[in-house]
């Protein structure tokens, strides 16, 4: 089977969504050229779309030209994917809601199973127009929807919490591409010393956003000389 | 049979957070040879928790880098004893640490005092309402030491923290500005109070206009640069957002690496073993006492180390867990309400309110810090008649700005769809226009709230799992709701204000779950007291059972307060120290008679 590099394989999405998925700089630029690391391309598709209904487009970035779909594949291939910090001990009774996850799955193994289950119930959800697809994913939310052994539910938490951290995590993680997130709030980021800005009450903050490893509203690149924070 | 028996020492510490360091610190300087056995790893702030890396919500926050690994240890959970307990797989309504400074390296700062009826909780509410007061499903007792007992090591936590706030009782002189609920004080704060924002501003303006009485939170995010009295230099808080979950790398927040370890680290007396995780306490032939400990050692070897002394300076769960494995005292039956090790475990109630302001206030949430807050203390305690209420204890209100890192920074306005475009819009429009007020409240223990081994799962080690049946008494429920209408009511005070919304973790008819994060304010399971019956150890903190085993930590608390632990129980501390120092060692024995 060919493999497609990742952006290929977000712009091959249906025409409702495919827009203007490749941001115009990120990150992560050097991976667009790869395939992803843990989903399959009919995976990415449709998380995509999915991930777009949960944070679509507006004057900000939707979820996937954020890179939050290069985050899910970059999180589900590494340690916490692959069940870190998860006690994967059987047997697996069911529980009380009290009583949280009881699945036997890692994070990777639910949402594989999730997306192909997901894409099988719903054959058209790329496809459709996003107040169906909002019916869709309520649906889901619900535990309305019959995924054989993965309950709905768990599927859509998982998925609906990787998808808010990618858009809001740092950007060394592959999401909150440029930082779409941070810029849409005002948090300015990983750079933090404010003893003589705490109590300048009412006053906007004037730094862009800075993250771990970049430069004040800079585009991802390596870091220059870090700059005084203050005004 | 061990792989190898190391020569005797003094006394062996379990586990190197506030209270063990500090034990190795006072007994070490007191001439006993100590050594700590540490399941985690060594670290420091220098070196593990400076910025930017550390601010790092995913990582730190939201993948529990700095917590306890659930695949090594956890326990499972129920919320009576009619369901099957199910392991806690994640971890979510609590974080314990692991490694050096233990959970003391992620608090938010908060330092707090018990108040004087606190301590004397059954008794207090007996004398003040008659005995009625308390129902039978409550096993609420009293401590077995007082508040002017505690004081001086209350007085003397403050200042090896640094602590930041302003007396409201100096003395008995009641001033204005301060906690004017709090116990009597011998000296004020060693550092003034905190900078406040204004959405902490704003509240306590609003509290203030309705009679009741706000003050700055004490905080051991220190304010100015300081040196403690082991010698630790501490520096001014940044207000950089990042405490809670968080080490710091600025050396502005008070904890048990800088403070204390630091201190005792070369003195010829201490020894740290890490990646030592202790698997049981061994018992002499008699019972009466405890011989050492054996402990998987970093080589993976199952190792004995004997001593005179035993100090139980674990995570307050696990020391409980390690008694259960370790046949120390006499497990508790809910069916007898026999026995005392896992008795009168409970934890904290948890509820919180949401304001949202118009845009002319701008919060910038972001510059925050672990115990910047403003707090009334008009519904803790019994500092309001309880007459009528139908409860007893309550719970402080804070309105706090402790951090805006955005995944877990989300506020929006009731009625809020938890997705999609109006969410995305929602969280755009009130990031920087929003207060967030808690309500941190006393848990009282029952009958049935308790800890045990769990019949089916097992950890790393192949001990069984603690097993916890918990679920919120009925009393906490009314308390937390009606402490939080009262901050319902502060918050449609407030200036700018255009929306208010509230949520209460201990609502009336709704189960404790393990999931969500409320507090890492688990108490109980050994608690303190004067009567073996009722009590794992005496009023000193030591034993009945097994006279050379101390125990620290918040494990020891009867009921919980409406307080942060991490005060009372290093007050504790230090005041079993005091007796282990210059009355035990001299003459090994029961402290009390049973």
């Amino acid at each position: 089977m060919p493999t497609y590099s990742r952006r290929a394989v977000l712009n091959g999405l249906a025409a409702t969504m495919a827009a203007s998925l490749a941001p115009a700089r990120h990150a992560f630029a050097q991976l667009d050229d790869r395939a992803f690391f843990f989903l399959a391309d009919t995976q990415a598709r449709l998380l995509a779309s999915m991930c777009d209904t949960l944070i679509p487009k507006d004057d900000f970035p939707s979820a996937s030209e954020a890179g939050v779909v290069d985050f899910i594949d970059l999180q589900l291939a590494g340690p916490y994917g692959q069940g870190e910090g998860l006690y994967l001990e059987g047997p697996f009774p069911e529980g009380s809601e009290s009583q949280g996850y009881q699945l036997p799955f890692t994070p990777a193994e639910l949402m594989r199973r999730g997306l192909n289950a997901f894409g099988e119930a719903e054959p058209g959800f790329a496809d459709g127009e996003e107040s169906r697809r909002e019916d869709m994913l309520t649906r889901l939310s619900e535990d309305d929807v019959d995924l054989g052994d993965v309950p709905a539910r768990a599927f859509f938490d998982e998925l609906w919490q990787l998808t808010n951290q990618g858009y809001f995590a740092d950007p060394i993680y592959g999401g909150n591409s440029d930082y779409a997130g941070w810029r849409m709030v005002g948090f300015p980021g990983a750079h933090a010393y404010y003893p003589s800005f705490v109590a300048n009450h009412n006053v906007p903050y004037p730094q862009p956003p800075m993250g771990i490893n970049h430069d004040p509203g800079g585009d991802g690149g390596l870091p220059r000389v870090t700059k005084r924070q203050e005004g | 049979m061990p792989d190898k028996t190391l020569p005797k020492t003094d006394v062996v510490i379990i586990g190197g957070g506030w209270t063990g360091l500090t034990a190795a610190y006072e007994l070490a300087h007191a001439g006993q040879r100590c050594v700590i056995l540490e399941r985690g790893d060594h670290r420091h702030d220098a070196t593990s928790f400076a910025g930017p890396e550390e601010h790092d919500e995913l990582k730190y926050a939201l993948r529990y880098t700095h917590m306890m690994d659930v695949k090594q240890n956890t326990l499972t959970f129920r919320n009576s004893r009619d369901q099957r307990a199910l392991p806690m797989r994640r971890l979510g309504s609590f974080l314990p640490g692991e490694g050096l400074g233990g959970a003391g390296i992620h608090w938010n700062g908060q330092i707090w005092r018990p108040l004087p009826s606190d301590l004397e909780m059954r008794s207090h509410y007996v004398d003040r309402y008659g005995s009625d007061v308390l129902p039978d499903d409550l096993s609420v007792q009293d401590w077995g030491v007082t508040y002017d007992e505690l004081e001086p090591h209350l007085d003397f936590f403050e200042k090896i923290c640094g602590a930041a706030g302003y007396a409201g009782n100096l003395n008995g002189e009641s001033r204005d500005g301060g906690n004017v609920f709090e116990g009597p004080r011998r000296n004020d704060y060693p550092n003034p109070a905190m900078k406040q924002p204004i959405s902490n501003t704003l509240f306590g303006k609003a509290a203030d206009e309705m009679g009741l009485h706000p003050f700055p939170m004490p905080s051991a995010n220190v304010t100015k640069a300081y040196e403690n009295p082991y010698g630790a230099q501490l520096h001014p808080c940044t207000y950089c957002g990042f405490c809670e979950r968080f080490g710091c790398g600025y050396f502005a927040k008070a904890d048990p690496i800088i403070c204390v370890y630091d201190r005792i680290k070369e003195h010829e007396n201490f020894e740290i073993r890490f990646k030592s995780t202790v698997l049981r306490v061994e018992k002499s032939e008699d019972g009466k006492t405890a011989t050492g400990v054996t402990y998987i050692d970093d080589q993976g070897r199952e190792v004995f180390q004997p001593a005179d002394t035993i100090c139980m300076n674990a995570y307050a769960l696990w020391n409980v867990h390690l008694m259960l494995v370790s046949g120390l005292g006499t497990p508790y039956d809910p069916e007898t309400r026999t026995g005392t090790v896992g008795r009168n475990y409970s934890y904290q109630t948890i509820a919180a309110v949401d304001a949202f302001f118009d845009d002319e206030i701008i919060t910038n949430p972001f510059m925050g810090a672990g115990a910047m807050g403003v707090v009334v203390d008009d519904f803790n305690g019994d500092n309001f008649d309880h007459t009528d209420l139908g409860f007893v204890g309550g719970g402080y209100i804070a309105c706090k700005q402790y951090h805006g890192r955005p995944i877990s920074y989300q506020p929006v306005p009731e009625g809020t769809p938890s997705w999609g475009r109006e969410w995305k819009r929602a969280v755009r429009d009130n990031y920087l226009h929003h207060a967030d007020m808690v309500i941190h409240g006393s848990s009282m223990s029952t009958p049935e709230n308790y800890l045990d081994l769990d019949p089916t799962w097992k950890d790393a080690f192949g001990r069984p799992l603690m097993r916890m049946t918990f679920n919120f008494p009925e009393n906490d429920r009314k308390m937390s709701e009606y402490v939080m209408n009262r901050t319902v009511e502060i918050a449609r005070n407030m200036d700018n204000v255009t929306s208010v919304s509230s949520v209460n973790l201990a609502a009336p008819g709704k189960d404790y779950t393990i999931v969500p994060y409320q507090t890492t304010h688990n108490v109980g399971g050994a608690v303190i007291g004067t009567d073996p019956a009722t009590s794992v150890v005496n009023r000193y903190g030591q034993m009945w059972e097994h006279h050379n085993v101390f125990v620290f930590g918040a494990c020891l608390f009867p009921q919980n307060l409406g307080y942060n632990p991490t005060g009372p129980l290093m007050g504790l501390a230090y005041w079993t120290l005091d007796h282990l120092k210059n009355d035990y060692l001299g003459n090994p024995r029961p402290l009390m008679d049973a």
